[in-house]
């Protein structure tokens, strides 16, 4: 177990390093001058074009460019720009051309909102998805499992920005049943304020991802229903809800975790789609922004971030499961 | 228990006659098998009836522009719109005329049917593009590691888990304008590149799944008999990728594509719905995008390209949910 971890953590940084070697050989050979972005374009003389450049490191060699990167990221980076000088302490990840802020303070200021987001909807998501599931498999072959099952099956072809964009347009924008949406801190404008601007965004969450989550633990459920351990279960007299719920559900959830553990960490780099239909100012607006701006510290920031909280939930889910599954066992 | 011994009543020779022709034992194909079944199916009989009227469109868009009397970028906002950049024929100020039936687009007097009709085109190009393009990169690179094992296999593992954690959004905003802006040099060039740009993303961005499910078959399939048998015989190794281990993938494959089907128009959609993607052709995400701040004076112009995406998307993706279901010999429907 101990070794499996440490071969996935070194597998894990890895994954890492090639993730920044690319970003950076991409968006730093890009077409546009990281350069010119500090340059005023009415006053950019190639003086000063020259002396930004020097100043970023620019001038350096492409490798003595990406490991002061890197180094910063450990050990942080100090940057002078003509008379401003910006500090950019330990996690640093460079800083942005347009704000000039150190990508991290900014992004760890954006990060609430879609903390937020991820979380309510999967709460909603979750407890709705396998609710239905549960059901469906214990009412199998019944109009309720073939209504749930049907449902499930269509919200899922629907792509999800439509259901965003719609659920917008008529629930908040015309109708007005939903408040308007927006990100609120829950500790500063108030607890209620949050949930009424997020209500509706983890509505449409909880409503998209519930659907592959109650057929993924139907077929579980009616899989893990019908070992012989749960007829024993019955047999002994036990309630239906104590089978279900302990014997059926404890066998049955292993896979759902598995997919939870990497949705939670995909919502957690940024829905785009949803943060920018609700206006939501979270990761993926700031990333959207960023492209907007060709501001390249921002971007490939955020896609560090991303691949990291994507391998990160990768490790971790392989390790709940050989906890709450006593059959897996990593070698 | 015995058997319970049960009245029959007494029958018609003649009638009995033709049920008593012995059933021929006829051997079948899986993908005869998995056709049979998607006949019996009534949903996928709709939906493919729906995809099939999208291609049908996409295909005859310039006949169907000018049998409509319409035309693509033919707006002029001077002589088209009012002094509030509304359309002066048509909706929603003026009621249904044939001039432009769908009306026409605020700002730029574009006519949204013509532009409907080439969405479709561009939505059902690029997503059987990339669909074809992730697939032969998805198979390819699965047969390769599969079959070759040792290092390779690790490293286009490697490559797997990279590109799965790799943020397809973002990296797809990013990297697209990258291209067009390094290639895309000659003006005249921009519009393809911006198509081609997209192609790349979508296909470089399609292959892993396909690529990890051909992989794990092929190992198993490896050590079976008859690949064993056909090295033993010293076939070489080009005709055991393809003749031997080719055709027993035929399933996953094709489940792959009408599954990558729909959710490459979605990704086009929404790419173009972001603010990239084929620019400068017309595409039902960009339209999408347009329409959004005149939902409330003029919703027919949002509905028009919505409708499509949401009747292609699902009909796809239903479509691929039956084929998928039919090519399970464990689903039984």
């Amino acid at each position: 177990m101990f070794g499996y971890i440490i071969r996935r953590l070194i597998s894990g940084v890895l994954v890492l390093l090639v993730v920044s070697v690319s970003v950076f050989a991409l968006f730093f050979y890009g077409p546009s001058d990281p350069a010119l972005a500090y340059c005023p374009e009415t006053r950019c003389t190639p003086q000063r074009l020259e002396a930004v450049r020097t100043s970023l490191g620019l001038d350096e060699p492409v490798v003595q460019q990406y490991t002061d990167y890197m180094a910063g990221i450990f050990t942080g980076n100090d940057f002078q720009l003509g008379s401003i000088a910006i500090e950019c302490p330990a996690p640093c990840l460079g800083v942005s051309f347009k704000l000039r802020l150190p990508v991290t303070e900014y992004l760890i200021s954006r990060f609430p909102a879609t903390l937020s987001l991820a979380l309510g909807g999967a709460v909603i998501f979750l407890t709705t998805g396998v609710g239905m599931g549960i059901m469906a498999a214990r009412k199998r072959g019944t109009g309720t499992d073939k209504g749930i099952v049907g449902v499930s099956l269509f919200i899922n072809a629907i792509p999800y920005y439509l259901l965003a964009l719609l659920a917008y347009l008529f629930l908040i924008s015309q109708w007005a049943i939903f408040p308007e949406s927006g990100y609120y801190g829950p500790f500063t404008e108030g607890p209620l304020a949050w949930v009424k601007g997020m209500l509706l965004a983890w509505l449409v969450i909880g409503l998209s991802y519930s659907t592959q989550y109650a057929r993924f633990s139907r077929g579980s459920m009616i899989e893990s229903l019908n070992e012989d351990y749960v007829r024993t279960a019955r047999a002994k007299g036990l309630s239906e809800r104590q089978v279900t719920l302990k014997h059926g559900l404890r066998a049955a959830i292993v896979p759902v975790v598995t997919i939870f553990g990497l949705d939670f960490a995909y919502l957690l780099t940024g829905t785009i789609f949803t943060e920018r239909i609700f206006g939501i100012q979270g990761i993926g607006v700031t990333a959207l922004d960023a492209i907007g701006n060709k501001d390249l510290p921002v971007i490939s920031a955020t896609v560090l971030i991303a691949a990291a909280f994507i391998v990160v939930a990768n490790i971790i889910v392989d390790i709940i499961y050989s906890v709450i599954d006593p059959r897996v066992r990593l070698t | 228990m015995g058997i319970q011994p049960t009245e029959m009543p007494e029958s018609d020779i003649t009638e009995q006659e033709p049920t008593l022709v012995r059933q021929e034992i006829a051997g079948r194909s899986p993908i005869q098998i998995a056709v049979a079944r998607l006949k019996q199916d009534k949903i996928a009989m709709i939906c493919l009836a729906v995809v099939i009227l999208f291609a049908l469109i996409a295909i005859f868009a310039p006949l169907l522009t000018k049998m409509f009397g319409v035309e693509v970028d033919a707006g002029s906002p001077s002589k088209d719109l009012d002094q509030f950049n509304f359309p002066l024929i048509g909706p929603p100020d003026h009621g249904f005329t044939w001039e432009a039936p769908l009306g026409l687009a605020p700002n730029s007097g574009d006519d949204n049917l013509a532009e409907w009709f080439y969405g479709a085109r561009t939505s059902l190009i690029v997503a059987t593009v990339s669909t074809l393009a992730a697939t032969f990169i998805g198979v390819a690179i699965g047969l390769v590691a599969g079959f070759s094992r040792g290092w390779v296999d690790k490293v286009v593992n490697f490559l797997i888990d990279v590109f799965l954690s790799l943020p397809f959004l973002i990296v797809a905003l990013a990297i697209s304008p990258i291209i067009v802006t390094r290639f895309g040099n000659k003006p005249q060039q921009l519009e393809n590149w911006q198509f081609v740009s997209l192609l790349l993303v979508l296909s470089l961005f399609g292959w892993m799944l396909l690529a990890r499910l051909v992989r794990g078959e092929v190992l198993s399939l490896r050590e079976r008999e008859f690949i064993q048998a056909a090295r033993v015989i010293g076939v070489p190794t080009r005709r055991i990728l393809f003749k031997e281990l080719l055709p027993n993938l035929i399933a996953p494959i094709i489940v792959s594509i009408s599954l990558g089907l729909p959710a490459f128009v979605t990704a086009e959609a929404g790419l173009a719905f972001l603010g990239i993607g084929a620019v400068g052709k017309p595409s039902w995400g960009q339209t999408i995008d347009k329409a959004v701040p005149f939902f409330n004076t003029y919703p027919l112009y949002l509905y028009a390209p919505v409708l499509g995406v949401f009747l292609l998307v699902v009909a796809l993706n239903l479509l691929g949910d039956a084929v998928r279901d039919a090519f399970d010999p464990k689903t039984r429907r």
